[in-house]
């Protein structure tokens, strides 16, 4: 939002204990969605922690020794014994993810539809290996190494339990959105956000700036990634 | 222009001589608008008006009546528990596990479905656009999204009803491991069914909520500072961040759980032997939930309690004709109200099994809380001094909420207090308590918003003389159910017992037991006083002329009442002081509302709040 | 006016009510009447409380109804006033906490010549382990619990071999002697909870939760579950029976220790199969 009545406020704090002492908006210029979205991960960011931290709670009391990560999540390639390989590959590709995307925010913002809509299509393509990967990497745990989340044959039950539940928890975010990835792709595309075409449910005008709120939340699911991967994979 | 923002807040200004003339003229005072208007989708059909539709005011209602709905199958509920511990074995359909699964039942839809989705739900969706000078909420469509999901929620709530083995009967706090064990009523799809509506209502309130907080944060009209907004807005803006920050917890917990039920996993669940037979689960821990659900069960109090502070602050300035007194202090208790609630919830957990040093901890923390609450108090009563003081039903029922919130408030820092606690704990004294100051005191202040908010709603003031009756029934028949059953906690009746049998110390608790029972039938049957009125009034009810009660705030401005989708008509108003001017010196008359510009009450000396 | 009048009454007959009840407390057997004291004090500073605000409330009913034309007051704030309310109700806070923690600290220091007693929670029941001449309760596991080793007793631990087990709800206490609760549970959450001892804590499958009082009354006293803990919560109950020194040694002499009782089961030849699965348990572990 261009508004020159906002460029004469006060910089630094003083202008954030202006800003919060005016009137209409408390964010200056900042758009509904972005702000809603900014309340709602942090919303998320504490779902995430109780997760996390009934993980760290039951894996310091459990009585059953804790499996070991890299002996767990190894993988042999060519008979060679390699640990966090895969998930070395799968962090890449979701960090690698995240660049793509904030390059496809930067042309949004410079209303370029093509490039704009080839990098969210790059980060929908990143996102989705990640998920085949992950998936891949259950199966592995599953049939091949015998982890159920009731019970696994290298230590405590908790281990699976809390692996499934929080990593299959996470992957449900990316899941979610790799799906709004390709709809805002087809959109970008289509040209919705240069014509500012009504949404089917919404009626709302799109507008390029619901590429950088599905950034922010792209970006918040890699960042939730990297806690994950520390507290599971190298704890 | 905007250096009129930068006056110091505290420095008092004269209003401007008379050679500014009214009306029009607001842009002197007022930065000009920063958004464009909003974009609004007006419905059409039957459907998209009154069922699926994005009007926030509609929304609101949808809420309340849904609410309302959970709220007499709770109160039903409640009549069947106290039939039978005040009439043992009278209704052989009674059993053990009936009146488990009625407790439990009970509990949640009055806490959750009733009180949460009542003040947040309700009076949030209906008031806050209309407080703060919104056209509707942010996102209208996600807002509605949020209606129906609440809706489904008590669906499947009341669904467990009819499911094989009932509903849950795992107490309101669902503690593992009896939850999902044989051994307790409705282990099987009850509990089940429980958690997954838990879900969805957590998962609609987030939809609603974020709509709440944006619009608070970002919509509001021109002129309107975060100080100006009235304390109705304040205590649900509080709790709906609160609520965001602590349904999650409900959330993990209840799908843990979930998975410790379906998948066999044991995160809350240890060793454990029924009947002689080991079972599968193993290494979990059981304290853990309790953790995790009183992260949530604690700032919950505080979600139904803040809105009400709110709420009950204006309805006292409005009705005393009077400012609210200590103004920026109000809004800075909610505020530290809310962020210690974060920090108080292993109170509930003094005689749990953690460890005994916590214990300091939360004791310290739930005693501060007492201060800024004690604070709040102090301002309504001092607001109520050197008023005018209209004694009608809203001030009876707001009169009501000071008593029985003080009442309960002072139990609180009983079982605050962790040695006062050790005996008192999981005795009728916090049934007592509880009941006090989170079941009648929010509910006095809901009563008391309907009768004031009645004739902005529909155009028709709610029945006086029956308004009167409701309220005495009910105030005094709360209060003789509440108060005296703090002493069957003293005596040490523990709660959730369907029977007492013979112990020596209770037997001479089973006068006092009766009397309750029957003072509970009678505020239940008293509620339907409210819907005869509710219902007689719509159609025969005096017409009310546009801001019946004199009140500053905007949702009485609107320019047609009820205000129709949009609020406010062609333009929207503009903000030029608090919603707090009542009598003040030098005005003609005895309010000024929150649009009138300083050049409209000229000699009146005007704080800029 | 009779508004008023009628608040005037609820709190009048609050204060009634509180002197003349005829509901009060159990007489109180332990040595935790510093708990009595707290709440006492409690109700005299919060009871204070809730009686100066209500009166001022109905002094303001009465004093300022509404009248036409009445002269109000207009003072958004009085920051004097505010901050002496401030400190004040903080005052009322230290001393209703300083005193309870105190207390609370007391509560959670065991004495170091307290008699343990194990209280074993099952749906719905109690039983009791009590160390034997040793002192010492074994070590024990609640994965090992079978018929034949009712309180999963570690059988290579030798201070669980003189361990004294009661299979029954009642439990002897000699007067004047700390007592310290080790609870335990084999199914859900319960709370061993004695009105007359004011104290209680949750037994928790899993962990051994504790507290402790010392008995100083004789007499039997009814023991309650005091965390719901399924359909048959309310009718959990059990006994204490406070009794000299004396009486408590010869009930106590009564009761068989844990070899005694293994001993029994080995001469009965079905048992010695359990027996031989609870030893394979162990040795597995």
């Amino acid at each position: 939002m261009t508004d020159p009545t906002l460029d004469k406020l006060p910089g630094g704090f003083k202008g954030m204990s202006s800003d919060i002492g005016s009137d209409q908006t408390t964010f200056k210029g900042v758009n509904w969605g972005k702000a809603m979205m900014w309340i709602f991960l942090l919303s998320d960011t504490f779902v995430f922690s109780c997760f996390l931290v009934a993980y760290m709670k039951v894996r310091a009391s459990v009585t059953e020794p804790w499996p070991y990560p890299s002996e767990v999540f190894g993988l042999e390639v060519f008979g060679v014994p390699v640990p966090l390989l895969l998930i070395a590959i799968m962090t890449f590709v979701l960090i690698t993810s995240s660049g793509t995307m904030a390059l496809a925010v930067k042309y949004g913002y410079e209303k370029n539809r093509k490039m704009c809509g080839l990098f969210v299509l790059l980060t929908a393509i990143g996102g989705l290996t990640f998920v085949g990967m992950q998936a891949f990497e259950w199966s592995k745990l599953i049939f091949h190494d015998g982890v159920r989340p009731w019970g696994n044959p290298f230590g405590a039950e908790q281990f699976g339990a809390f692996f499934f539940m929080i990593t299959g928890f996470h992957g449900t975010h990316v899941s979610i959105g790799v799906i709004f990835l390709f709809i805002f792709a087809r959109k970008v595309f289509r040209g919705d956000f240069d014509t500012g075409k009504r949404g089917y449910f919404t009626t709302m005008k799109s507008d390029y700036v619901a590429i950088e709120i599905l950034g922010l939340y792209w970006h918040f699911v890699d960042l939730v990634w990297v806690f994950i991967f520390a507290f599971f994979y190298l704890w | 222009m905007s250096d009129d923002l930068n006056i110091k807040k505290s420095s008092k200004i004269k209003t401007k001589s008379s050679s500014v003339s009214g009306g029009g003229t607001d842009i002197d005072y007022v930065r000009p608008a920063e958004l464009p208007e909003q974009d609004l989708y007006h419905g059409h059909s039957f459907i998209t008006k009154w069922i699926f539709c994005q009007d926030a005011k509609v929304i609101g209602i949808q809420y309340t009546l849904t609410a309302v709905f959970t709220g007499v199958v709770g109160l039903i509920l409640s009549w069947m528990m106290r039939m039978q511990l005040g009439f043992p074995e009278l209704f052989p359909f009674l059993t053990a596990e009936s009146y488990y699964q009625f407790v439990t039942m009970h509990g949640m839809i009055m806490v959750v479905y009733l009180l949460t989705a009542l003040f947040l739900g309700g009076f949030g969706n209906y008031l806050i656009p209309l407080m703060v000078g919104a056209r509707d909420m942010v996102f209208p469509y996600v807002n509605m999204l949020s209606y129906w999901m609440f809706f489904v929620a008590v669906v499947v709530l009341m669904a467990s009803f009819f499911v094989p083995g009932g509903p849950t009967g795992s107490g309101w706090t669902l503690y593992p491991p009896q939850a999902i064990l044989e051994g307790t009523p409705g282990s099987e799809y009850g509990i089940l069914l429980m958690l997954i509506s838990l879900s969805l209502f957590v998962i609609g309130f987030t939809m609603g909520g974020l709509n709440y907080v944006i619009t608070i944060l970002q919509a509001r009209t021109r002129g309107m500072t975060l100080m100006r907004m009235p304390l109705t807005i304040w205590g649900i803006f509080t709790a709906t961040v609160l609520a965001l920050l602590a349904f999650p917890a409900l959330l993990v917990s209840s799908i843990m759980m979930t998975l410790d039920k379906v998948l066999g996993t044991s995160f809350f669940m240890p060793t454990i032997i029924k009947a002689g037979e080991l079972l599968s689960y193993d290494g979990g821990s059981p304290i853990l939930f309790q953790h995790l659900f009183w992260f949530f069960g604690h700032p919950e109090v505080y979600i139904v309690a803040l809105p009400a502070f709110g709420i009950v602050s204006d309805l006292i300035s409005v009705h005393s004709r009077k400012n609210i007194f200590g103004y920026r202090m109000m809004v800075w208790a909610i505020v530290i109200i809310g962020a210690l609630s974060f920090f108080v919830w292993a109170h509930h957990m003094y005689v749990s099994g953690m460890t005994p040093w916590f214990g300091f901890f939360f004791a310290t923390t739930t005693l501060i809380i007492a201060v800024p609450t004690a604070l709040k108090v102090y301002n309504w009563i001092l607001t109520l001094w050197r008023g005018n003081i209209r004694l009608n039903t809203v001030m009876l029922f707001c009169l009501g909420f000071i008593l029985t919130f003080v009442n309960g408030g002072i139990t609180g820092i009983f079982l605050g207090n962790v040695v006062v606690d050790v005996p008192l704990s999981d005795t009728y004294f916090v049934i007592a308590h509880f009941h006090m100051v989170m079941g009648i005191a929010p509910l006095m202040v809901i009563f008391g918003a309907i009768y004031h908010w009645f004739p902005l709603i529909t155009g028709r003031f709610l029945d006086e003389k029956l308004g009167k009756w409701h309220f005495w029934t009910t105030f005094l028949g709360a209060y003789s159910i509440y108060f005296p059953m703090h002493y069957l906690g003293f005596i040490g009746v523990p709660r959730r017992y369907f029977e007492m049998y013979d112990s020596p110390y209770v037997t001479s608790a089973v006068g006092m037991n009766e009397f309750i029972s029957i003072a509970a039938f009678i505020v239940g049957a008293a509620q339907f006083i409210f819907f005869f009125n509710v219902v007689k009034s719509l159609r025969l009810g005096k017409r009310a002329e546009k801001n019946p009660w004199k009140a500053n705030s905007l949702e009485w401005l609107t320019p047609s009442m009820p205000p129709e989708h949009g609020n406010f008509g062609e333009k929207l108003p503009v903000v030029h002081r608090w919603a707090y001017d009542y009598n003040v010196p030098g005005a003609k008359k005895d309010y000024i509302t929150q649009t009138t510009p300083p050049s409209e009450v000229l000699g009146a000396e005007v704080e800029k709040t | 006016m009779w508004t008023g009048l009628v608040f005037l009454g609820v709190i009048i007959g609050s204060i009634a009510f509180h002197f003349w009840t005829p509901w009060w407390w159990t007489d109180i057997a332990s040595n935790w009447s510093k708990m009595d004291d707290t709440i006492i004090l409690s109700f005299w500073i919060g009871g204070g409380v809730f009686i100066l605000v209500a009166l001022f409330m109905v002094y303001c009913i009465f004093r300022y109804k509404y009248k036409e034309g009445r002269k109000v007051e207009y003072k958004p704030e009085d920051k004097k006033l505010e901050f002496h309310l401030t400190w004040l109700t903080t005052l009322g806070v230290v001393a209703l906490l300083a005193p309870g923690l105190l207390v609370w600290n007391d509560y959670i220091k065991v004495p170091d010549n307290a008699q343990h007693v194990e209280v074993m929670a099952w749906q719905w029941g109690w039983k009791y382990r009590l160390p034997g001449e040793d002192g010492k309760l074994g070590t024990s596991s609640n994965k090992i619990i079978s018929d034949a080793n009712p309180f999963g007793i570690n059988l290579d631990d030798p201070n669980g071999k003189d361990d004294i087990i009661i299979e029954s709800e009642e439990l002897h206490l000699a007067k004047d002697r700390p007592v310290k609760i080790l609870l335990r549970s084999i199914d859900v959450l319960h709370n061993y909870y004695v009105p007359q001892f004011r104290a209680k804590m949750d037994a928790v499958p899993g962990i051994v939760s504790f507290y402790w009082f010392e008995p100083n009354k004789n007499g039997e006293y009814e023991v309650l579950c005091a965390e719901y803990c399924g359909v048959g919560h309310y009718a959990m109950r059990g006994s204490v029976i406070v009794e000299d020194e004396e009486d408590y040694k010869k009930w106590l002499a009564e009761h068989e220790t844990f070899s005694s009782f293994i001993a029994k089961q080995k001469s009965n030849p079905i048992n010695n199969k359990q027996l031989a699965k609870i030893n394979n348990l162990l040795n597995d572990k």
